[in-house]
């Protein structure tokens, strides 16, 4: 009877055991990677809205303040959207028959609002308030990049849980007096703030990762 | 080979070459087949719809997943503890039921598993009970037996996966050789990894098989004792005792010794292997599962025992589940698993067929009773009077149950045609030192 199996089979098994366990590392790696990665997070991606809105525009060029359009953002959970009438207060006198406005008009009109397209998600198992991070000097640019210079509204960070809680492990760095909040560019974070403010925030990191803080 | 190890090895070795197997076990297949399907449709509907689908509520967090997680994990540890100390004694009646026992082992651990990963309720992030370097950056609360679960499952596998392997190494060689179809000579080629039988081999063979072994021991008592301490490190009043891990580990070994000697009766009288599983096994074996139920009834007396030594509310919870609601179940443990066990003190009853068969379901049976009796009866009386409630499975959780039985059966019955069920090379040892003394 013939051999079963050749001398080079022996061989063969060791390459792929050691193939196997090299897939099994780089498969590690991949998902490592991949899970980090800022197009995984949908970071720097516009989504498809209903009117070309350009905060850069807005916010960057004409300096509109944030709460102008975002008008809850220091009461609420939530930062609030611009009713079409907020729109309008400017674009009944500027820009009065351009068709890229015609969702805003058609809103104001029958008094329905504008589907825009969510660009920062977050799950609903988190619970997240706007007015708890604003007033306590958690600035807008710190979470949502340089909006004063973006055409289309993207994400800059990647909203992981991870990423949450690099700063409610150590807030300081990330906070601003509270004159800075609503400031782009603003460079000096955390070294203008009182110590007393510094040593509060070092105690209350613990509190501050707690499961039911952001889990409720 | 000589002849004579020839003669040994055929009969054995003939069942899984041969090519045809009867209508007995197609039809066993096909009906344990069909409980497969029922147990991938009740797992389905559990990840569409969620573990609403169960009976489980507050305060019975813990239902039918629980009691059948920890009956089979019982199985499991019985078994492949019993084949590992056969291992490391060397002792005679391993090499007709250590193959199956471990196989046993395996297969219970691969339906004990099913449970905690369901019951999670989001089955697919299973994964975020190990301790990986996530995303949101919070490692797995190690306080919580839902850790402990992944670490023993796992383990467990492993384990009993090697030790059944590592045994069946030499013997897939022998198919190997005397198969006679090319694609069958080397599916059990590659599975035996290359093996030649020189003495370099069996020297590493013998240290890898009694090393397995020797891990599982302390592995099984720590695992069997995990499954306990998910319920001692409770507060619930009937579950807060240190005397868990015994009751577990005690009446575990007496549901895995009953379940070994179900399958060495039914193998006996289905294969005609009465050479190889003879009359003083079976017999020996029955000695075993008599005095393993034995220990499970001094542990019951250990638990009333305890219960009136106990605080109030213990007190109070282990009395209600032997007189409450749920007391059918309790005495209906005792009954199978220590009374009716007690058969085994005549002869005749042991190396009968039909006492085999009924004795080792009778034990499988009544653990499973005790197993629902701690966790739905130890739940009843909580210290909230107004929590309490009673328990009953849906039949969704039933189809579970029944479906993890039909996969054993599935696992079995492959095992049983396609491998050598009783240890080749150990019988032919074994007999060849007979003939040299």
């Amino acid at each position: 009877m013939a051999q079963l199996f050749t001398p080079a089979a022996t061989t063969l098994f060791r390459v792929v055991i050691v193939l196997m366990g090299l897939g099994v590392i780089s498969a590690g790696v991949t998902a490592y990677v991949w899970a980090r990665s800022d197009s995984t997070w949908n970071v720097g991606k516009p989504a498809p809205q209903p009117v070309p809105f350009r905060h850069d525009l807005h916010s960057g060029a004409l300096r509109i303040d944030c709460r102008y359009c975002h008008s809850t953002v220091e009461r609420a959970a939530d930062a609030g959207m611009p009713s079409a009438q907020t729109c309008m207060t400017c674009h009944s006198q500027v820009w009065v028959g351009a068709s890229v406005l015609d969702p805003v008009r058609t809103s104001f009109t029958l008094g329905q609002p504008i589907q825009w397209t969510s660009v920062h998600r977050l799950p609903d198992y988190t619970y997240f308030h706007h007015a708890a991070h604003v007033t306590k000097g958690v600035a807008c640019e710190t979470c949502h990049g340089r909006i004063d210079q973006m055409p289309k509204t993207v994400q800059t960070q990647t909203l992981s849980m991870g990423w949450c809680l690099d700063c409610h492990r150590d807030p300081v760095p990330n906070l601003r007096p509270r004159e800075a909040v609503f400031a782009m560019g603003y460079e000096a974070h955390g070294k203008d703030l009182p110590d007393d403010v510094r040593a509060f925030y070092r105690e209350a990191s613990r509190r501050l990762t707690s499961c039911n803080t952001c889990h409720r | 080979m000589s002849s004579d190890a020839q003669a040994i090895t055929s009969p054995v070795a003939e069942v899984p070459l041969s090519r045809r197997f009867g209508a007995i076990w197609w039809a066993a297949l096909l009906a344990s087949g069909a409980l497969v399907l029922l147990l991938g449709y009740t797992l389905v509907s559990v990840s569409l719809l969620g573990v609403g689908v169960w009976g489980v509520n507050i305060p019975f967090v813990w239902g039918f997943d629980l009691i059948n997680y920890a009956w089979w994990i019982g199985i499991a540890n019985g078994a492949s503890l019993f084949a590992a100390i056969l291992v490391l004694r060397r002792h005679d009646l391993r090499t007709a039921v250590n193959r199956f026992s471990e196989g046993v082992a395996f297969f219970a651990v691969i339906c004990a598993g099913i449970f905690p990963i369901f019951h999670l309720g989001r089955p697919w992030l299973f994964y975020w009970t190990f301790p990986y370097p996530a995303t949101f950056q919070v490692w797995p609360q190690f306080r919580s037996t839902l850790t402990w679960d992944f670490w023993a499952i796992s383990t467990h596998v492993i384990v009993t996966s090697l030790l059944w392997y590592v045994g069946l190494i030499p013997d897939l060689a022998t198919l190997r050789d005397r198969a006679r179809r090319r694609t069958t000579q080397t599916v059990y080629g590659v599975l035996a990894l290359g093996w030649r039988g020189s003495v370099r081999h069996w020297a590493y063979h013998q240290r890898a098989y009694r090393l397995v072994a020797i891990l599982v021991l302390p592995l099984i008592l720590i695992m069997q004792s995990t499954v306990a301490f998910e319920f001692a490190v409770t507060l619930v009043p009937d579950w807060h005792e240190t005397r868990q891990p015994l009751h577990f580990v005690a009446t575990g070994l007496a549901q895995g010794l009953s379940i070994v000697l179900l399958v060495a009766v039914l193998l006996r009288w289905g294969l005609r292997i009465g050479r190889y599983i003879d009359e003083g096994d079976i017999d020996l074996l029955g000695k075993l599962v008599l005095a393993s139920s034995l220990v499970s009834g001094y542990l019951y007396i250990d638990e009333f025992v305890f219960a009136l030594l106990a605080d109030r509310m213990a007190q109070e919870a282990t009395l209600n589940r032997m007189t409450g609601d749920y007391a059918g179940l309790y005495w209906a443990a005792i009954v199978y698993s220590i009374v009716i066990p007690q058969l085994f003190w005549f002869r005749a009853a042991r190396q009968s067929t039909v006492a085999g068969v009924f004795v080792g379901l009778s034990i499988g049976v009544g653990i499973w009773f005790d197993r629902f009796s701690i966790v739905v009866g130890g739940l009843q009386m909580d210290y909230l009077p107004s929590i309490w409630r009673n328990y009953s499975p849906t039949l969704v959780e039933t189809g579970l149950f029944l479906g993890t039985i039909g996969l054993f059966a599935v696992l079995l019955l492959l095992f049983v045609r396609f491998l050598p069920v009783v240890s080749m090379f150990e019988t032919r040892h074994d007999e060849h030192q007979e003939k040299s003394s």
